[in-house]
C-alpha cells in the first residue's frame, strides 16, 4: 500500500490493467493479424505471404457488393421493425404493466435461455411449406395459393427481427423506466394532452434507449449469417455467409479478412454518423436534456 | 424377445432420426460434405504443387501395439449402441487398445484448414487415423501429409478390398489410403409430388420451381449437373464444369433452386419443402424406411460415386496400431455391423454375405449393395489441379450466393 500511496498515479493504471490486457490480447492483436492476412497473397497449398496486396479489397468489394448492400438493407429493415415492435412493448412494460412488470421482462428475456441456433431452427419448422401457419396465410390470401414463406426475404428479415428484438427492448425499457413521473404530471398540468406529453417529454427522454437499441440491433444483424442460411435461399445470402464460406470452404483467408475489415469499416462509419445525428450524449447513455 | 432384439429396437428408436452428416451443418461447418471422386481411373489432375509446405512421409515400421489409438471420423459414421461403439469395444477386447474416437470432421475443407499448419510441421495433433473424401485425400497425399502404408501389415485389405477401389487415380496402388465407406449421389424424390423423375434434368422442370435443392458440396452438384448436360465429370474440362455452374446459377436466379444443403433434405423432404433434390444414398436408405413416398433415383444419365478414406497423418503417434486397426476392419464379419448402422456402400468384399446373417433386410438393399450393372453408371469427379480447383470452387461458391 505504501508503494501505491507514494505513486498515486499508478493506481488507476493498475486497475485498468486487466481490461487493457483483455483489449490487447483479444481485440488489438487479432485485428492486427487480420489486417496483415488481408494484405497477403497465396493459397493454402503454397502458403501465404505478405505483400501489401490492396487489390484484394477492391476485388472483394466488386464481387460481393450485392451481399454487402443486402446485409445493410436487411439489418436496417429489421432494426426499424424491432423499434416499431419494441417501443410500444417497452413502453407498456415501463408504464402500464404494474405488478406484471417483472414477469413481462422475464418473458422478453426467456427465449434467450434457448440457443440462437435452436430458436432459428424452430422458425424453420414453423414456417415450412406444409405448416398450419403457411396454409392459413394462403387461405386468407396474404400469400398466393402456392406461395411460400420460408426461403424468402420476408422470412430472413423476420428471423433477424425476432432474434435481435430483445436487444432493442431492454435498452428502451431501461431508459423509459428511468423517466421521472413528475415530469409527465407537470406536462399534463400544463395542459398537454397525452399525445403531446408523449411527443414532447417521453420520447425525447427515451432517446438514449432508442440510440442504444438501434446500435445493439443493427450491428450484429448486419453481420448475421444464421438466419440467411436457415431461413433464406441463395438469393438472400448476406455478407456473413460470404465471409464464412471464404474462410471455411475456400480457405481464402485474405479475401475473408478483407471482407471482415470492409464490414467493420462501413459499420464504424455508420455508427459515427448515427452518433453525430443522435448526439454523443445519447450514445453514452447520458439523458438528453428535456428542455 | 432376446436382449439383442430389444437393444436393436431401442437403437432404432433413438437413432432413426439422425444420420451421419445430418449434424452440425451450421455453425462453423457451413456445409456437410462429401466429395465425389475416383472410383474410375481418372485422367488429368496433374498437379502443379509448388513449394510451401512439405513434410516427408515415411513407410510405417512395426512396433509394439500402442495402448490407445486416436481415430478422427465424421459424425454418425460407425455403429452406435447405448452411446458406445460396439466395433471399437470389440477391438479393445481383442487387442487391448483403447480407441479414442472423435467425431470432429464435418467438412473436408474446413478440417484441412484446421490441421494443415500442424501437419506441415510433421505434427498430427495426436491423431492416428483421419477419414477424408477422395479429392482431399489426394491433396493431402500430394502435400506429403500422409504416412506411406506398410502393406505387409494389411493382408486383409489386400485380400478383401473390392476390385473397383483397388486402383484409383489419386493413389494408384493404395499406398497411402484405405477406403472407409463409399456412397452414391443421385436424386432423392417425393414420388407423390414428382412422380416421373428419371433424368438429372428433371430437377430443372418448371413444375418443381422452388421445390428443388442441390448440395453445397461442389463435386456432387456440379458432377450431376454435368451428367445432365451430357458431359462426363471424370474426363470433362474445367470449361464444362464452369458451364454447369452457369446453368446452376441461372436456376438460382429464376427461383427454381430453393437452396443448397448439406443433408437438410432429411427434414425438407418429409416436410414437403423439397420434392426433388440431389442427395446421398445412405440418407435415402433411412428416409425410405420412414416414408414410402421418398425414393432414391439413379438418374438415367448416371450418378456420382465417392469414397471416404482412412489415412494415417504424418507424426501419428501410433501408426503401426493404426494399420492393425485398418487390417482388422477389413474382415466381413467386422465390417457388417458398421454397415448395418451407417448404410453406405462397404468397401470390404464379403460384407453382404456377413450381413445376410445378422440383418438380411439391409443386406438386400440395392442402395447399400448396388448391382455391378448399376455401379457401372457411377462417375467419379476429376482430380483437379489446385489452381483449377480454386477456380471451379470459387465460381460455385459465388453461384450458391457465398
Amino acid at each position: 500500500m505504501a508503494f501505491v500511496r507514494r505513486h498515486r498515479g499508478i493506481l488507476p493504471l493498475a486497475l485498468l490493467l486487466p481490461g487493457l490486457a483483455w483489449l490487447i490480447i483479444f481485440f488489438a492483436l487479432p485485428l492486427y493479424y487480420q489486417g496483415k492476412i488481408s494484405l497477403e497473397v497465396g493459397s493454402i497449398f503454397n502458403g501465404f505471404h505478405f505483400n501489401w496486396h490492396f487489390k484484394t479489397y477492391t476485388d472483394a468489394w466488386s464481387a460481393y457488393r450485392t451481399q454487402f448492400l443486402r446485409s445493410f438493407w436487411f439489418a436496417g429493415l429489421s432494426t426499424v421493425l424491432s423499434l416499431l415492435i419494441g417501443y410500444p412493448l417497452a413502453y407498456a412494460i415501463a408504464f402500464r404493466a404494474g405488478k406484471w412488470r417483472n414477469a413481462l421482462l422475464l418473458a422478453v428475456i426467456l427465449p434467450f435461455f434457448v440457443t440462437y441456433l435452436v430458436r432459428t431452427l424452430a422458425w424453420e419448422t414453423i414456417l415450412d411449406d406444409s405448416s398450419p401457419l403457411v396454409s392459413f396465410l394462403q387461405t386468407i390470401h396474404v400469400i398466393s395459393p402456392h406461395g411460400r414463406v420460408l426461403a424468402t426475404t420476408g422470412s430472413v428479415v423476420a428471423g433477424i427481427t425476432y432474434n435481435f428484438l430483445p436487444f432493442m427492448i431492454l435498452p428502451l425499457y431501461a431508459s423509459l423506466e428511468r423517466i421521472d413521473d413528475r415530469l409527465l404530471e407537470a406536462g399534463a398540468d400544463l395542459y398537454g394532452n397525452r399525445r403531446s406529453v408523449f411527443w414532447k417529454i417521453t420520447l425525447p427522454l427515451s432517446m438514449p434507449g432508442v440510440v442504444a437499441g438501434v446500435l445493439l440491433t443493427f450491428i450484429p444483424a448486419a453481420g448475421d449469417f444464421v438466419n440467411a442460411t436457415l431461413l433464406g435461399s441463395p438469393n438472400q445470402t448476406m455478407i456473413g455467409n460470404v465471409i464464412q464460406s471464404r474462410y471455411l470452404e475456400l480457405n481464402d483467408y485474405p479475401t475473408a479478412a478483407a471482407l471482415s475489415f470492409t464490414l467493420m469499416f462501413i459499420i464504424l462509419v455508420m455508427v459515427a454518423l448515427w452518433a453525430k445525428v443522435a448526439g454523443t450524449d445519447a450514445l453514452m447513455g447520458t439523458e438528453a436534456s428535456a428542455t | 424377445m432376446s436382449e439383442r432384439d430389444i437393444d436393436k429396437m431401442i437403437d432404432e428408436l433413438v437413432e432413426r432420426e439422425v444420420s451421419r452428416r445430418q449434424l452440425f451443418r451450421l455453425g462453423a461447418a457451413g456445409a456437410m460434405s462429401v466429395g465425389a471422386a475416383s472410383f474410375l481411373a481418372a485422367c488429368g489432375g496433374s498437379s502443379s504443387l509448388g513449394g510451401g509446405t512439405k513434410t516427408q512421409s515415411k513407410v510405417i515400421q512395426k512396433s509394439a501395439l500402442g495402448t490407445e489409438l486416436n481415430f478422427s471420423n465424421w459424425p454418425l459414421y460407425i455403429d452406435v449402441a447405448h452411446g458406445k461403439h460396439p466395433t471399437l469395444q470389440h477391438f479393445q477386447k481383442k487387442f487391448g487398445v483403447h480407441v479414442n474416437y472423435t467425431e470432429e470432421i464435418n467438412d473436408n475443407t474446413e478440417f484441412f484448414g484446421k490441421i494443415h499448419q500442424q501437419l506441415a510441421n510433421g505434427n498430427s495433433g495426436g491423431r492416428d487415423i483421419i477419414v477424408m473424401t477422395d479429392w482431399m485425400a489426394g491433396k493431402m497425399i500430394k502435400l506429403g501429409f500422409i504416412e506411406k502404408l506398410n502393406k505387409q501389415y494389411l493382408p486383409n485389405v489386400q485380400k478383401n478390398l473390392i476390385p473397383a477401389l483397388q486402383h484409383i487415380d489419386f493413389d494408384p496402388n493404395r499406398d497411402y489410403s484405405v477406403p472407409w465407406q463409399s456412397g452414391q449421389t443421385g436424386l432423392i424424390v417425393r414420388t407423390d409430388k414428382a412422380p416421373d423423375v428419371k433424368s438429372v434434368n428433371d430437377i430443372f422442370n418448371p413444375k418443381y420451381k422452388g421445390k428443388v435443392t442441390m448440395l453445397t458440396e461442389m463435386r456432387d452438384s456440379v458432377g450431376l449437373t454435368m451428367l445432365g448436360m451430357g458431359k462426363d465429370p471424370t474426363t470433362g474440362s474445367v470449361n464444362d464444369m464452369l458451364a454447369a455452374i452457369d446453368k446452376i446459377g441461372k436456376y438460382v436466379k429464376n427461383g427454381q433452386i430453393r437452396r443448397f444443403t448439406g443433408n437438410d433434405y432429411l427434414k425438407d423432404l418429409p416436410h414437403g419443402d423439397t420434392w426433388v433434390c440431389y442427395g446421398w444414398s445412405g440418407d435415402a436408405v433411412q428416409l425410405q424406411s420412414d416414408n414410402k413416398n421418398i425414393k432414391f433415383i439413379h438418374p438415367e444419365e448416371g450418378f456420382m460415386l465417392w469414397t471416404d478414406n482412412m489415412l494415417i497423418p504424418v507424426g501419428a503417434p501410433h501408426p503401426y496400431t493404426a494399420e492393425v486397426f485398418m487390417n482388422w476392419i477389413y474382415q466381413p464379419q467386422v465390417e457388417a455391423p458398421i454397415e448395418d448402422y451407417v448404410n453406405y456402400v462397404p468397401p470390404v468384399n464379403g460384407t453382404k454375405e456377413a450381413l445376410l446373417k445378422i440383418d438380411p433386410g439391409v443386406a438386400k438393399n440395392p442402395l447399400i449393395f448396388p448391382s455391378p450393372a448399376v455401379l457401372a453408371k457411377g462417375h467419379a469427379f476429376k482430380q483437379l489441379a489446385p489452381a483449377d480447383d480454386d477456380k471451379v470452387n470459387n465460381a460455385f461458391q459465388q453461384v450458391i450466393g457465398a
